[in-house]
């Protein structure tokens, strides 16, 4: 279609660049917390994650100076090293949170009362004394020292492994999957009934319910809860899994029907007259012809109804609970983040398990999304 | 895909087995507990069997340790303790009790939220007995009293919720080395830290490190500030009178508070990364500026739970300490303490339930968490030597040499205010409105 | 019961259950009822036809009526009262005149109006863009679903992913918020003017310029009192936009004046999320950026739909690619785009957790949502808290109108 010979390559390569910048704004966020969440505390908070490649030269925390005490020569001597790996390399370092810098790499500090430490470039150190410094309070060191990049899965062991209380993330992932499996499948299958008779079933007021469903998908979830609460106490099932999934089924009732039957509106109307004439009912209709033909938007309609369900956090925390068996995983992460708020490597790694999941089913199933959805909302 | 997530779980199911049950964690009989409290909780209740649910502030590491005390509870009595807590756990139990869902017990920290649940009936009153009970075992019971009595649907006053746990709030938090490497000393007035604020300015240093942040309740750290200065510029019956309403918000003893944290938050010398950073900055992260290198700020004050959130390995009375936030030697006020705590109550009445109250008036169940930490008690039973470490053993002697003890007034103030503008009206006060326009505001949110 | 074992047994069960449901009562309603045979066969196929498709339709009218309509009338009810205490007393209006009397309440309405024109017109466009881009080239379906993934990811996740970006650091310190990392290497030279004055009023230039334009064609018909005016409802629709441009306009002009007017504080590390006014925006990146893929894939597979024809005989025309793209395909594609549209502005009306998580509406932030939110379970203002919901509803009724409008359309 560029016929004007001459700008078409320079078009087409302002083509790519646009959509590499597209890209890269779209998927850069992500890539942040995801490169975060290898690195340690320190390093997040002491540089941008797009540094994370290159020899990073910072303050560290003060580290204090610990070990056994060993006598030799009437010194009451400490040797040991600031840092477990020992490729970070010390530029200056000082004792004393006025003057961070006060020493070079080698050189001995004198701390009074006959008291030194020296401090090696690599970070060993040792702390010399004439009388024992056993039960006193060992000094600081502070540090200036250049780190190479360094990558860590102990976020993730953190957030995987061990739990602070009660509850393990493999029990919340096992809840979360409890909730989101049924929940997805149930309502698929009540909507595609509806949607088919909504589609090619003709009775009086049909076009009023269609109005009617496209009205309830703006119901704001949130004023249902205490009134829907109130009515699973009245039957008596209360709060737990067969709660949620009722309730999931009829949220997500509404974009489920108005998908399917946009879809089922569009299917080759021949198909089905002819399967009439030939003496077929609805019924049968509905389940040789019509559930195959669109099994691009029920996979589509479930794909979305699964990532709903997992990512909720809402609707789990009214009517499922926060019991070890009941929390599911995004109130498990969303509790570790209070607890651990201020740590970006706990809050980056957990952020990420909990959007892993669904990340995987949708780059798993992510054809069938786009043909459901084109199927379903063009026409 | 779906077969493949149901076998995905069964394994994981394998994997991660049940919750082993919580052993106990002193062994009975030893230490200087009070097992005899134990023992005879043990001969009166045997309800083997019976289960409650408790729904409660505490997570993580606090979970772990309230935990820990219901297990003894559990070894006792016989009755199975389902606790959970969540992040927004003061919506979560309003929407249970409207519902008719609630837990058995419930544990808040807001007395102020119990009262409205109270006034709507879902709250069982504890009885003669219990308010009897608190006003002889707990040190300035009268008030203790007070603060769990509310007016209940009929609108009679009764003892609804039972105080247990409480927390320190007039604290500074600082590294005694930084301190020492500069030179300063531990102030022991207002006047002495103002002037030590100024003396850090005048160092190069930033003094103060105070964050605001905390997501969806943004802003109340900065309640806690207003309500020490209240106690540090007014008298304790005035406070009184501010927290219930019978003077305005607007009132200039309350501006003037206002004002009093607005000295030190509002100033850009004083606070690391200015005035515009207070309002934004983390709760949680914001004490960790005591421990960078260079220091970003020499002072933090917090409640005394903060030190969960101090870098890891951080030891408590060498790495980090803290000090009585102090009052002004010249308005001859005393030594006014801020407080807070948390209050349990029974949302669904049953013999397991009262059987849990009636374990709260053991001093076991008070010491085998002090005896470790984060918990200090008013209960003047339990044996003050098992703190579990030289801070709690310190906090504990602050609160008993305060002459004025108060509870946190956002918590007894109405939901509306205390949770809503008080907090909102902080964040626009360091944002650059004036104490008075934000009193006016929170003022005529009052609800009428 | 293991949970997962009950899963198991619910999904059999429920799935068994809906299928016995389904295929029985067709039986019953075939067989028993009105059998097609006897004297009356004709009749009874007759009734039969007439019933079956409320028996498909009966769960879901069931679970509909439950969990949506219902909760709409209990709050319709809900804001109509005042609790005090356990008993509850009719007021009629006196909840929403107290909620009109909140600056909160205004403040959330006005920045919803933001959120609701710029959210919806964002992800259009830059959907319009990215389709249309991804279409021409080699590894386009790549490109498509990096951008679709935001979709996948937790208001949980994305608002942690967004809070890093945002974040800020003292002016001595290395900053490890992107958004500020860049900010900082702006210092007020000409680079800096170029990209942070005169680009902006470039766009802001071009927005104006488009809402003129759909002000101006929206109004010339009524001007002219034309012949195809669509009765009174269209007449009101179009007023209600020029309306709304109006606004748009006269905001977007105060922003190119601020524009030039302010004074940027270079060199100084901004708390993003707290500078007023604009604090809204970076909230809405977040859902435009979750809301993009989702407008991009179905505009993407409109745009294929658009026949070859029409192209080519403006390419012989002799049309520039930008030519065909605003004048050949983008008016086919109308219909579509007002579905995506659409869409979006019903996900922006029920967003919260946005708000909720970042900002929870403070520094002049708050929208409908989270406000609802925090009068039902914050406040304890069941009175008020409906009222807002019901304003949420209300909001959504032209859409809903625009919708049975289409809905009767397409039956006839």
């Amino acid at each position: 279609m560029d016929n004007i010979a001459g700008t078409k390559s320079s078009l087409t390569w302002a083509v790519h660049i646009s959509v590499v910048v597209l890209v890269a704004m779209w998927v850069l966020p992500t890539l942040g917390l995801f490169v975060s969440s290898f690195r340690t505390g320190d390093q997040i908070v002491g540089s941008g994650w797009w540094q994370s490649l290159t020899t990073q030269e910072q303050q560290l925390s003060p580290i204090r100076i610990e070990g056994d005490e060993t006598e030799t020569n009437g010194a009451f001597v400490i040797e040991g090293n600031l840092f477990g790996n020992a490729r970070t390399t010390i530029s200056s370092w000082g004792t004393s949170s006025r003057e961070p810098e006060a020493y070079e790499p080698g050189q001995t500090a004198e701390l009074g009362d006959g008291v030194t430490v020296t401090v090696q470039a690599d970070g060993g150190y040792v702390l010399s004394s004439p009388v024992t410094t056993a039960g006193e309070r060992l000094p600081r060191i502070f540090a200036s020292a250049t780190t190479p990049p360094e990558f860590t899965t102990d976020n993730y062991k953190t957030v995987l492994f061990s739990p602070l209380a009660g509850q393990t993330i493999f029990q919340a992932f096992m809840n979360t999957a409890t909730v989101a499996i049924p929940a997805t499948i149930i309502p698929i299958l009540i909507a595609a009934f509806a949607a088919y008779a909504l589609a090619w079933m003709e009775f009086p007021g049909r076009a009023l319910l269609v109005a009617a469903i496209v009205g309830l998908l703006v119901v704001p979830l949130q004023l249902a809860l205490i009134p829907l609460l109130q009515f699973h106490n009245w039957l008596g099932i209360g709060k737990g899994y067969l709660g949620i999934w009722m309730a999931h089924t009829g949220f997500g009732l509404p974009l489920a029907i108005y998908l399917l039957r946009n879809y089922m509106v569009g299917l080759p109307r021949d198909i089905i007259e002819n399967a009439k004439v030939d003496g077929a009912t609805d019924f049968q209709i509905f389940t040789k012809i019509i559930l195959p033909l669109s099994f691009p938007a029920l996979a589509s309609f479930a794909i979305f109804q699964f990532l709903w369900t997992w990512n909720d956090l809402l609707v789990a925390l009214v009517f499922l609970g926060t019991g070890n068996d009941q929390q599911v995983l995004t109130g498990n992460l969303v509790n570790l983040m209070g607890s651990r708020g201020g740590d970006w490597e706990i809050l980056s790694a957990s952020a990420f398990v909990s959007i892993a999941v669904p990340l995987l089913v949708f780059f798993a199933l992510q054809r069938f999304l786009v043909r459901g959805l084109l199927a379903g909302s063009v026409k | 895909m779906k077969s493949r997530l149901i076998v995905g779980t069964a394994v994981l199911a394998l994997l991660s087995g049940g919750a082993s049950a919580q052993d106990l964690k002193f062994p009975v009989g030893e230490g200087a507990f009070n097992w005899d409290s134990y023992k005879a909780f043990d001969e009166a209740f045997n309800l083997e069997g019976q289960s409650i649910t408790m729904f409660g502030p505490w997570r993580g590491e606090d979970q772990v340790l309230v935990e820990s005390m219901l297990a003894y509870f559990t070894a006792a009595s016989g009755v199975t303790v389902n606790y959970s807590s969540s992040e927004n756990y003061e919506q979560q139990i309003v929407i249970d009790t409207q519902a008719g869902s609630p837990p058995d017990i419930a544990i808040l920290p807001q007395p102020g939220l119990i009262a409205d649940l109270a006034s709507k009936g879902f709250i069982t009153p504890l009885g003669a007995d219990t308010e009897t009970w608190l006003r002889e075992n707990y040190a300035a019971g009268e008030s203790w009293v007070g603060l769990g009595t509310y007016a209940g649907a009929d609108g009679a006053a009764a003892l609804y919720a039972f105080p247990y746990k409480i927390d320190v709030k007039s604290l500074v938090w600082y590294v005694p080395e930084n301190f020492e490497d500069a030179g300063y000393e531990v102030p022991q007035t207002m006047e002495e830290l103002k002037a030590l604020t100024d003396k850090i300015v005048a160092d190069g240093g930033t003094p103060w490190c105070i964050g605001l942040g905390s997501g969806g309740a943004t802003g109340w750290p900065a309640t806690d500030w207003v309500e020490d200065m209240m106690l540090r510029t007014q008298s304790p019956e005035t406070y009184d009178k501010w927290v219930k309403h019978e003077i305005g918000f607007n009132d200039p003893a309350v501006v003037g508070a206002i004002d009093e944290f607005g000295y030190f938050a509002k100033n850009d010398a004083y606070v690391a990364g200015g005035a515009a950073a207070v309002a934004s900055t983390d709760f949680r992260d914001s004490p960790k500026g005591l421990f960078s290198s260079p220091p970003q700020c020499y002072m933090h004050r917090q409640a005394s739970f903060i030190p969960s959130f101090f870098p890891e390995g951080t030891e408590l009375g060498t790495d980090a300490d803290f000090f009585y936030f102090p009052a002004y030697e010249g308005k001859d006020l005393g030594k006014p303490v801020l407080g807070a705590g948390t209050l349990a109550f029974i949302t669904k009445d049953s013999e397991a339930s009262r059987a849990f109250i009636e374990w709260l008036k053991t001093p076991i169940a008070h010491e085998v968490w002090m005896a470790q930490s984060g918990f200090l008690t008013p209960l003047t039973s339990a044996n003050a030597e098992l703190y579990g470490n030289a801070a709690l053993k310190k906090q504990g002697e602050i609160l008993t040499s305060a002459t004025t003890f108060r509870f946190d007034g956002s918590d007894l103030m109405p939901g509306a205010v205390g949770a809503g503008t008080f907090w909102t009206g902080m964040v626009d006060y360091t944002s650059g409105k004036t104490a008075q326009e934000v009193a006016d505001t929170i003022d005529s949110s009052w609800p009428k | 019961m293991n949970p997962a074992i009950q899963a198991l047994l619910t999904i059999l069960i429920g799935v068994g259950g809906c299928l016995f449901y389904f295929y029985g009562s067709n039986l019953v309603l075939d067989k028993v009822l009105f059998p097609p045979r006897g004297p009356n066969a004709g009749r009874n196929i007759n009734r039969a036809n007439q019933i079956r498709p409320w028996l498909f339709l009966l769960p879901a009218i069931i679970a509909l009526g439950l969990y949506l309509a219902y909760p709409v009338f209990a709050t319709a009810w809900l804001s109509l009262n005042r609790q005090t205490g356990a008993s509850s007393t009719f007021v009629g209006f006196a909840n929403y005149s107290r909620m009109m009397s909140e600056d909160k309440f205004w403040e959330s309405m006005t920045n919803n109006m933001l959120w609701l024109i710029v959210v919806p017109a964002a992800s259009t466009a830059f959907g319009l863009l990215a389709a249309q881009l991804t279409d021409r080239i080699k590894w386009g379906n790549i490109a498509k679903s990096l951008i679709f993934m935001p979709m996948a990811i937790s208001f949980v996740g994305a608002s942690v992913i967004w809070k890093l970006i945002y974040d800020t650091k003292p002016a001595d310190q290395a900053q490890i918020g992107a958004l500020n990392a860049i900010w900082m290497n702006f210092d007020g030279g000409i680079g800096s003017v170029l990209l942070l004055k005169v680009l902006p009023a470039l766009l802001l230039l071009i927005i104006i310029g488009g809402l003129g334009w759909l002000a101006w064609s929206m109004l010339r018909p009524i001007l002219r009192g034309s012949e195809d005016r669509g009765g009174l409802f269209l007449m009101l629709l179009r007023l209600i936009v020029v309306a709304v441009s109006a606004w748009l306009i006269f905001t977007l002009a105060r922003m190119l004046a601020g524009v030039f007017v302010a004074d940027l504080p270079y060199g100084q590390p901004q708390t993003w999320l707290s500078l007023p006014f604009w604090n809204n925006f970076f909230l809405m990146a977040v859902l435009v950026w979750i809301q993009t893929g989702f407008a991009m894939v179905i505009l993407s597979a409109a745009l294929r739909g658009v026949p070859e024809d029409t192209i080519e005989a403006a390419i012989i025309d002799g049309a520039n690619p930008f030519q065909i793209f605003f004048k050949i395909k983008v008016p086919q594609i109308m219909g579509t785009i007002v579905v995506v549209w659409t869409t979006i502005t019903i996900v922006v009306l029920k967003v919260f957790d946005i708000v909720l998580a970042m900002t929870n509406g403070q520094w002049e932030t708050q929208v409908l949502a989270n406000y609802m939110y925090d009068k039902l379970f914050r406040a304890n203002d069941w009175g008020v808290g409906s009222a807002s919901a019901m304003v949420i509803m209300l909001l959504v009724t032209p859409i809903l109108v625009w919708n049975v409008y289409n809905a009767r359309k397409e039956m006839r």
